[in-house]
C-alpha cells in the first residue's frame, strides 16, 4: 500500500518545485500495461512523422492512454482542463467549453483528430465534449506556432487526437455510471490479419445534466444524450504502400428548457431541442519509393451541422430557431526526403474548401471559401547535439488575401542532463465566416446589429437610403478588407533531469498579435442602435512562464506538478495607463482616480496563476489510483454574454474605465480535486470508482460549467491476443 | 444620501442661494461642486420592444438644464438660449448650432474632475447634424464621448476620468462628470435597472474667467 514512505520525498518534492517553479509532462516515460514498453512518448504532431518527445525542439505535451484510462475521464474536456497551462473556459454565450492555451482564447487553438482539423467553431470556439476519448492512443499538445503543418487558428498551438489503431486483436466494453444519472457505454474492436487492419469503436453517452440555479426555469445543463461511431481499415498493398481509411459520425441530440427574457423584461418559457452532428472521412495513402521517399497523399472531408428550436408551449408557436451548417474538404499531398543523415525535408501541398450556411447571416446562401496552400519543413541536425526543424508556410485565400508563416525551432544539448530549446513562429486566423457575413439585429433591451465586413457596405448603404441612419461614427471606407491575424510566438526553455529521476521542463513564452479582429461601432439608427463591424484594430499580448516537474518516486508512484503564470494585456490599454490617461471610479463613492500600470491587471478571461498536483499510482499487481488537485486562480469574466439560465451576469468592470484593474469584480479561484481507484483482473476484467471535483466546488453565476461534486462507478472488460502484427511502413 | 430623486430639486434651490451671493461681482468666485441625481432622459414608459429593442413610449423631447439656475429648464423653452445642455438617452445636446438658438459650446477633456483647475479657452464644439457622419460637441457612441456601452450586457457606464466642460450661452464656463446613467446609480448596473437618469457632478464659474477653485 503507497502509504507513509510518500510523505518525506513528496515534501522535498513539493519544495523544490517552489523554488524553481517547475512541474511536468507527465507520464511520457509511464509504462503502459498494454503496450510494449517504450521509453518516451512518440509523437507525430509536429512533423507527422512518430518523432520521440524529447528529441523534438518544439513544446510538446503528451497525455497517454494509461493515463487517461486511470483518470476515468470520459469527454476530451476533462482531459485537457488537467493539463498545465490549459484552461477550459466557456464560449461567449455562456455555453461549452473551449480550451485557451498561454493566454489565447479558443479560437487560436486548431484541435485536429489524427491530423486532420474538427470544425463546427459555431461561436468561435469548438465543443470539446464532443469528443469522446475511449477510442484514443495519446493526445499530444503541441505548444506556441512552431510547426509548418498546420495554418489557419494553430496560434497558440495544435491539439492533436491520436486514436486507436490494431496492434494484433483486442476488444474492450466499457460502462461507467455516475452522478446526474450521467451513463457511458463504449465498446471497441480491432485487428489484423495479414495486409488487413480492422479497427472499430463505438460510444454513447448520456446524462440528465444538472441545475445550479434551481430557482430559475430549465437547467444549467440540459439532459442530452450523444452516439459516437468511428472504424478504421487499413491495407498494405506492399510493405512500401498502406491505405488507411477512417471515419467517424456523431450526433447529440440536446433538450432544452429556456426562460428567455424580452426586452420588456417580460419571461417567456421556451421549452425544445437541440441536434448537433458531425462526420467525416479520411483516406490516407502512404507509398514508400525508396528509403528516402515517402509520399502521402491524403483527403479529409468533414460536415458539421446544428440546429436549434424552441417553442413558446403557452401559445405552441415557434419562438426561435437557428440553424448551423459547415462543410470542409481538404486534399493535401506531401513528400518526405532524407537527404543525407542531416536532413529530413518534408513537402507539401494542398487546398481547403470550406462552406457555411447559416440562418444568421440574414439570407439562405451558402458562403464558400477556398485556400490553396504549401509548406516546407526541414529537419536538421548539424551536429549530434543540435537539432533544428524550420520551415515556412504559405496560405493564398480570395478573401482575406495571402499568409506567409516563417518557423524556426531549435533544441540544444548542453550536457547529458540539461537540453536548451528555443523557437519562434509567425502564426495566423484567417477571419471567420461570421466576421465576414455575420447580419444579425439583436432585439434585446438597447439593441444593436452586427454585420460581418463583406455584407457591411451593401448594407449600411441600404439603411441610409431608407433614412434609418442618424450618423457615422467612423468613416465607412475604413470597413472590408479584414485581414488574417497574425501573432508572433517566441518560446525559450530547459529541460534538465537531476538524480536521472526528477525531469524540470521550464518555458517562457511570449505571443503578440497586432491586428486582432475587434467589433468597430460604425454607426447609430434613428432608434439611438448601434451597428457594429469588425476590424483590425486590437493589439494585445500575452506572456509568462510555464513550469513542469516530474518525479517518479518508485516503479509505482509519480508525483508531477505544474504552473502557469501568465500576463495577458492589451497592448494599447497599457500605453494609456502608462501616459495616465486611465482612470477608475469608486462605484460606491464616486469618487474617479488615476489608474496606477501596475494596477491594469490584463484581458478578462485570464488567471494569472493556475497549477496542477498529481499523484498517480500504478501497480503491476492490478492496482491503479490517482489524485490531482487542479488550481485556477481568479480571473476577470468580460464578455460573456450571460449565463444560460438567464441570469444576469455582472461583468467584472465595475469601475467605468472598460477594463480590468485591480479594483475590478473577479471571480473566486478554486481547486478541484479529482480522485480515482481501479482494480484490474488478470482475467481482463476492470473495475473502477472515482470522485471529480471532491469537495463539491460550484459557482453557479459564473462558472456554469463547473457541475459540482461527480462520484461514479465502472466495470470494464478488456481480451487481447497479440498477432504478429505487420511492421507499419 | 443623494439617492433620492427630489434631491434635484433641494440642490436646485441650494445652489440658486449660493450664487445669489456672488451678483454683480466680476471677479471669478469661490465655487462649489454640485451633484444633480436622477435626472430623467426621456425614460421608455413601457419598456423596450422585444423585437427590435426600441423604447416603448417616450417622448423623443430632450431635458433641457441649466448650469446657472442648477435647475431642469422647462420643454417650452426650447427654442431659447435659457438652456445649456439637454438629455435624451445616451445623447447630450449643446445650445448652438443645429440643436438650439444659443452660443453655447462643449468640449470632452479627459482628467480628474477635481484636478481640473481651469476650463480650456480653446477647442468648444457645437452639434451639427447636417455633416456626414453629424458631428456633435460631446460625441455619440460607444468610447467617443462620455460612455462605453457593453453589448454583451446592454449596460451604459459613464468613462472615468472623462469631463465635460461647457461654455454657456452668456460666456461663463462649467464642467460636469457624469456618474451614472441608471436610477438611483446600483453600484453594479444591469440591463434590468432603470435606465435614462442621469447622476452627475458639475462645478459652475457664475463669475468671469475660468477658474473652477
Amino acid at each position: 500500500m503507497p502509504g507513509p514512505p510518500i510523505f518525506a520525498p513528496v515534501k522535498t518534492a513539493l519544495i523544490a518545485s517552489v523554488l524553481i517553479l517547475l512541474a511536468t509532462y507527465s507520464f511520457a516515460q509511464e509504462a503502459d500495461t498494454l503496450a510494449p514498453q517504450q521509453l518516451e512518448a512518440l509523437v507525430v504532431t509536429a512533423t507527422r512523422t512518430e518523432r520521440t518527445m524529447g528529441a523534438l525542439p518544439m513544446l510538446v505535451m503528451v497525455v497517454p492512454k494509461m493515463q487517461i484510462r486511470t483518470m476515468g475521464s470520459l469527454r476530451l474536456t476533462e482531459v485537457l482542463t488537467e493539463q498545465t497551462g490549459l484552461a477550459v473556459v466557456p464560449q461567449v454565450n455562456g455555453q461549452g467549453s473551449g480550451i485557451q492555451i498561454q493566454g489565447l482564447n479558443p479560437d487560436y487553438t486548431l484541435i485536429l483528430l489524427n491530423g486532420e482539423p474538427l470544425i463546427g467553431r459555431y461561436t468561435g470556439s469548438l465543443e470539446l465534449s464532443r469528443i469522446a476519448v475511449g477510442n484514443i492512443k495519446q493526445i499530444e499538445i503541441v505548444k506556441g506556432p512552431s510547426s509548418s503543418l498546420y495554418g489557419s487558428d494553430a496560434l497558440a498551438g495544435v491539439v492533436n487526437i491520436i486514436t486507436e489503431r490494431p496492434d494484433g486483436t483486442r476488444g474492450s466494453f466499457y460502462s461507467r455510471y455516475g452522478t446526474n444519472q450521467t451513463l457511458d457505454l463504449t465498446a471497441d474492436y480491432g485487428t489484423t490479419s495479414g495486409k488487413w487492419g480492422f479497427y472499430v469503436f463505438g460510444n454513447r453517452y448520456s446524462t440528465h445534466g444538472y441545475d445550479l440555479s434551481p430557482q430559475n426555469y430549465g437547467n444549467t445543463v440540459s439532459p442530452f444524450h450523444s452516439y459516437t461511431g468511428s472504424a478504421r481499415i487499413s491495407y498494405s498493398f506492399s510493405p512500401r504502400t498502406e491505405l488507411v481509411l477512417s471515419g467517424r459520425y456523431f450526433r447529440e441530440k440536446q433538450q432544452y428548457d429556456f426562460e428567455v427574457l424580452t426586452g420588456n423584461n417580460e419571461k417567456i418559457l421556451t421549452t425544445g431541442d437541440g441536434i448537433t452532428s458531425d462526420w467525416n472521412f479520411n483516406p490516407v495513402l502512404t507509398h514508400r519509393f525508396n528509403e528516402r521517399t515517402k509520399v502521402t497523399a491524403r483527403l479529409y472531408a468533414t460536415h458539421y451541422q446544428t440546429e436549434t428550436r424552441l417553442v413558446n408551449p403557452a401559445t405552441d408557436t415557434l419562438y426561435y430557431t437557428d440553424d448551423f451548417r459547415q462543410s470542409f474538404l481538404r486534399p493535401e499531398l506531401n513528400l518526405e526526403y532524407f537527404l543525407g543523415r542531416q536532413h529530413d525535408f518534408t513537402v507539401g501541398a494542398g487546398a481547403n474548401l470550406e462552406s457555411v450556411e447559416t440562418m444568421r447571416y440574414g439570407d439562405a446562401i451558402t458562403r464558400h471559401q477556398e485556400t490553396k496552400y504549401a509548406f516546407l519543413q526541414d529537419e536538421w541536425t548539424p551536429m549530434d547535439r543540435l537539432n533544428v526543424i524550420a520551415g515556412a508556410r504559405y496560405d493564398y485565400n480570395t478573401v482575406y488575401g495571402s499568409q506567409l508563416s516563417p518557423k524556426l525551432s531549435l533544441r540544444y544539448e548542453l550536457g547529458k542532463h540539461v537540453a536548451l530549446k528555443a523557437s519562434y513562429g509567425v502564426g495566423f486566423k484567417a477571419p471567420d465566416f461570421r466576421q465576414l457575413y455575420l447580419n444579425f439585429n439583436n432585439s434585446a433591451a438597447g439593441g444593436y446589429s452586427v454585420l460581418g465586413t463583406e455584407v457591411v457596405e451593401a448594407r449600411l448603404a441600404q439603411m441610409d437610403a431608407q433614412g434609418l441612419i442618424s450618423g457615422y461614427l467612423i468613416d465607412p471606407a475604413l470597413l472590408g478588407n479584414l485581414e488574417a491575424e497574425r501573432s508572433q510566438a517566441f518560446n525559450v526553455g530547459a529541460r534538465a533531469d537531476f538524480f536521472s529521476k526528477l525531469v524540470m521542463d521550464v518555458n517562457l513564452f511570449h505571443n503578440s498579435i497586432n491586428n486582432l479582429i475587434e467589433t468597430q461601432a460604425v454607426a447609430v439608427t434613428t432608434a439611438n442602435q448601434t451597428i457594429y463591424s469588425y476590424r483590425n484594430i486590437k493589439r494585445v499580448y500575452t506572456q509568462g512562464l510555464e513550469a513542469n516537474l516530474t518525479y517518479p518516486l518508485s516503479r509505482k508512484i509519480s508525483l508531477s506538478l505544474g504552473y502557469q503564470l501568465l500576463y495577458a494585456k492589451d497592448a494599447d490599454v497599457v500605453d494609456k495607463v502608462e501616459r495616465g490617461e486611465v482612470y477608475w471610479r469608486d462605484p460606491v463613492t464616486l469618487v474617479t482616480r488615476r489608474l496606477q500600470p501596475d494596477e491594469y491587471f490584463g484581458l478578462y478571461n485570464r488567471s494569472r496563476h493556475m497549477g496542477n498536483f498529481k499523484v498517480f499510482y500504478n501497480d503491476p499487481s492490478g492496482w491503479e489510483a490517482s489524485a490531482r488537485v487542479i488550481y485556477r486562480g481568479p480571473y476577470g469574466m468580460g464578455d460573456i454574454r450571460g449565463n444560460i439560465q438567464g441570469e444576469v451576469l455582472p461583468p467584472s468592470d465595475i469601475n467605468g474605465n472598460g477594463i480590468l484593474d485591480t479594483h475590478d469584480h473577479f471571480v473566486s479561484g478554486y481547486a478541484l480535486v479529482n480522485l480515482s481507484l481501479a482494480r484490474v483482473l488478470r482475467s481482463g476484467l476492470r473495475f473502477q470508482v472515482g470522485v471529480d471535483n471532491l469537495f463539491d466546488y460550484t459557482d453557479p453565476i459564473y462558472i456554469p460549467n463547473i457541475p459540482g461534486r461527480l462520484v461514479y462507478a465502472s466495470v470494464g472488460f478488456t481480451f487481447q491476443k497479440k498477432n504478429k502484427s505487420n511492421v507499419n511502413p | 444620501m443623494l439617492n433620492n430623486r427630489f434631491s434635484l430639486l433641494v440642490l436646485g434651490v441650494a445652489f440658486i442661494t449660493l450664487s445669489s451671493c456672488s451678483k454683480n461681482d466680476p471677479a471669478p468666485v469661490t465655487v462649489q461642486s454640485q451633484t444633480i441625481t436622477n435626472l430623467p432622459a426621456d425614460p421608455p414608459s413601457g419598456g423596450y420592444d422585444p423585437m427590435n429593442g426600441q423604447p416603448i413610449g417616450v417622448t423623443k423631447k430632450y431635458t433641457f438644464f441649466s448650469f446657472k439656475t442648477g435647475a431642469i429648464v422647462l420643454n417650452a423653452d426650447s427654442a431659447t438660449a435659457n438652456w445649456d445642455i439637454g438629455f435624451n438617452g445616451t445623447t447630450i445636446l449643446v445650445n448652438s448650432g443645429t440643436s438650439g438658438p444659443g452660443t453655447a459650446g462643449a468640449q470632452v477633456v479627459t482628467g480628474i474632475f477635481d484636478e481640473l483647475a481651469n476650463a480650456p479657452t480653446t477647442g468648444y464644439l457645437t452639434d451639427n447634424k447636417t455633416t456626414v457622419p453629424a458631428t456633435y460637441a460631446i460625441p455619440k457612441g460607444s468610447g467617443n464621448g462620455w460612455y462605453n456601452y457593453n453589448g454583451a450586457t446592454n449596460v451604459i457606464s459613464p468613462i472615468a476620468g472623462r469631463i465635460i466642460v461647457v461654455k454657456t450661452s452668456e460666456g461663463k464656463y462649467a464642467k460636469m462628470e457624469i456618474l451614472s446613467y441608471y436610477k438611483d446609480s446600483p453600484v453594479s448596473p444591469a440591463s434590468t435597472d432603470v435606465d435614462r437618469y442621469y447622476t452627475f457632478r458639475y462645478v459652475y464659474q457664475s463669475g468671469t474667467g475660468t477658474s473652477f477653485k
